[in-house]
């Protein structure tokens, strides 16, 4: 069975390898680089940045770890974005060998679908290819959104592409969208010295998480002096000789060297052959898929961001396997139930199901418990006690609903909770397992013994 | 030890009295409890506080806990130094550490507060 995949990102990519191991000979087509926008633009490139940022303030805080240190502390923006290209290239190295271990062709140029059997590349040589396929799977992407009436410029008026290569360190830099991808680089920004101001038209900063880890997360941008307006529009923005002008709809006016704007992302939907076969879109252009990832046309598959959906790495990687799967005659149907996120602003957000301004728009009866990562031993001792974890469980069944936590090590953490959610745990069996000591996981453990009140290390109530 | 110029909030707030004005902050039994304070969240001037109800966040190594407003009123002032030095809470709650000026809207609530010996028996019960 011969299957093409256009796009090689955290769905395209897995998907191949995927295929190439059910025995499917494969074709991907791929017009940047290797792992899209995940591994070159987004997760991969923002976490090497954020390991500078972080090892940054940690520097900064030598005194207090009782290290003293002779000279400056000076972060080296060439040498940061090196150090950053450098993660970047060995892992798009790795995904090259593994499709050469798996026998996966890469053909490097833009795919268009002509039929569903054949697919024309426009090759980075000028030259053109035809590739004859039995089946398909679009995994094109999305890209930055931009506003139509102040489009990036990629040197002042920036999208996180842009961020991502700066040649020097803003003095003040305004950040339009205070949603993942804006919340984390204020973080780093700020980290790096920048002044930085963020305008968000929604009344809270990462909107989509539990309102008590957005109020978290103020809170603690607030700490670093990042300031956050939020529930105010941006009328129009000016370049000016003094800088970039930002107007707000409530009179307000902002002046920064740098604008970044984070408002969301386009979906790669366009120029390649969509229309003329006829493959249905949702209401936001968004292709429609079945829960076995297929579109209306038998044989072409859709993953990751091009569906619209929830925008996540590992997301389109598992809608990857789940086409791959089906295009291989292995009929298997895609589990959104259980999706963890991650957030790598300072401190990190961890987060797996039900949100509780969620469980009260549905009127479900639930109840929760928190515990502050300042009542472990561990965050004392690694000198990070900032943040709170906080589990939603069904007030009738005691069945552990959702995990929300901001603290060290969120990321990691949550995924406790994730196996809970999935395993149909309730908050007492969470609880009664024994979790090491002293570990920051005990954070969890407490949290899920004051769903009950039961909290051992918090004061009485 | 807590003055007798002061008057006392159940909350563990104190109020300091000038005419329509009053100077709160948390008294040195709440800094005893809290331990080393290591943040708090400064009100901001020109917005509304009710009695009784949170005006500001303090957190310490130990915990985070709501500073309750003691008066109702506008804040006018707060007490920009404790952004970076948080810990003169703890050194001085009753001087440096103050934490807001309050314009009192109901100077009637006063009479609810309790003075300098009630407050004490008070903090007495609560230890027992």
């Amino acid at each position: 069975m011969r299957l093409t995949i256009i796009g090689a990102g955290p769905g395209g990519y897995v998907a191949a390898l995927k295929a190439a191991q059910l025995g499917a000979q494969v074709t991907v087509i791929e017009d940047t680089e290797v792992g899209g926008t995940c591994l070159n633009r987004g997760c991969i490139p923002t976490k090497a940045l954020v390991a500078s940022a972080e090892a940054l303030h940690k520097a900064r805080s030598l005194d207090d770890y009782g290290i003293d240190i002779s000279g400056e502390i000076i972060p080296n923006l060439a040498r940061i974005i090196e150090r950053k290209n450098k993660v970047v290239s060995v892992q798009v190295k790795g995904i090259r060998s593994l499709f050469k271990s798996w026998g996966v062709t890469l053909v490097e140029g833009r795919g268009m679908i002509l039929t569903p059997e054949k697919v024309e590349v426009q090759k980075k040589d000028g030259s053109i290819d035809v590739i004859e396929t039995d089946k398909l799977i679009i995994a094109t992407g999305s890209r930055p959104a931009q506003i139509p009436i102040f489009p990036f410029d990629g040197e002042h008026i920036m999208s996180s592409d842009d961020a991502l290569n700066i040649k020097s360190i803003p003095k003040s830099l305004i950040i339009i969208g205070a949603g993942v991808i804006g919340c984390e680089f204020a973080c780093i920004f700020r980290e790096l010295g920048t002044d930085v101001t963020m305008v968000e038209m929604v009344p809270r900063a990462v909107s989509t998480e539990d309102p008590e880890i957005s109020e978290v997360l103020e809170k603690e941008l607030k700490k670093k002096k990042i300031k956050l307006m939020t529930g105010v529009k941006v009328e129009r923005v000016e370049g000016q000789h003094d800088g970039i002008h930002v107007y707000l709809a409530d009179g307000k006016e902002l002046i920064a060297e740098k604008l970044l704007v984070s408002i969301g992302r386009s979906l790669n939907t366009e120029n390649i052959g969509l229309e003329a076969l006829g493959i249905k879109k949702g209401s936001r252009g968004e292709i429609a898929v079945d829960e076995k990832m297929e579109t209306n046309i038998g044989g072409i598959y859709a993953i990751g961001d091009v569906t619209g959906g929830i925008l996540l790495a590992h997301m389109a990687s598992k809608e990857g396997i789940i086409a791959a799967y089906n295009a291989c005659g292995i009929e298997k149907k895609i589990d959104y139930s259980v999706v963890p996120a991650a957030i790598f602003t300072s401190p990190e957000i961890g987060s797996v199901g039900l949100r509780e301004h969620h469980a009260q728009e549905k009127g479900m009866k639930i109840k929760t418990g928190h515990f502050q990562f300042r009542g472990l031993g561990k965050a004392h001792a690694m000198g990070e006690i900032a943040g709170m974890l906080k589990i939603v469980a069904d007030a009738d069944t005691d069945k552990v609903l959702g995990v929300h936590i901001i603290g060290p090590h969120a990321s990691d953490l949550v995924h406790e909770g994730a196996l809970a959610i999935k395993s149909g745990l309730t908050v007492r069996e969470l609880a009664n397992m024994i979790h090491a000591h002293p570990t920051l996981a005990e954070g969890l453990m407490e949290a899920a013994e004051d769903v009950h009140g039961e909290a051992i290390h918090a004061p009485k109530k | 030890m807590n003055p007798d110029n002061l008057k006392y909030h159940k909350e563990h707030t104190w109020v300091k009295v000038s005419g329509k004005k009053a100077t709160v902050g948390i008294t040195d039994y709440a800094q005893d409890a809290l331990g080393d304070i290591v943040y708090i969240d400064l009100p901001e001037a020109d917005t509304e506080v009710e009695a009784s109800t949170e005006m500001s966040e303090i957190e310490s190594t130990k915990a985070t806990s709501a500073v309750i407003a003691p008066v109702s009123g506008t804040i006018i002032e707060a007490n920009e130094k404790l952004a970076d030095s948080p810990e003169i809470i703890n050194e001085e709650p009753y001087g440096k550490g103050w934490i807001a000026v309050i314009e009192m809207s109901n100077e009637s609530e006063l009479d609810d507060l309790m003075d300098a010996g009630d407050y004490e028996k008070y903090i007495e019960e609560e230890a027992k």
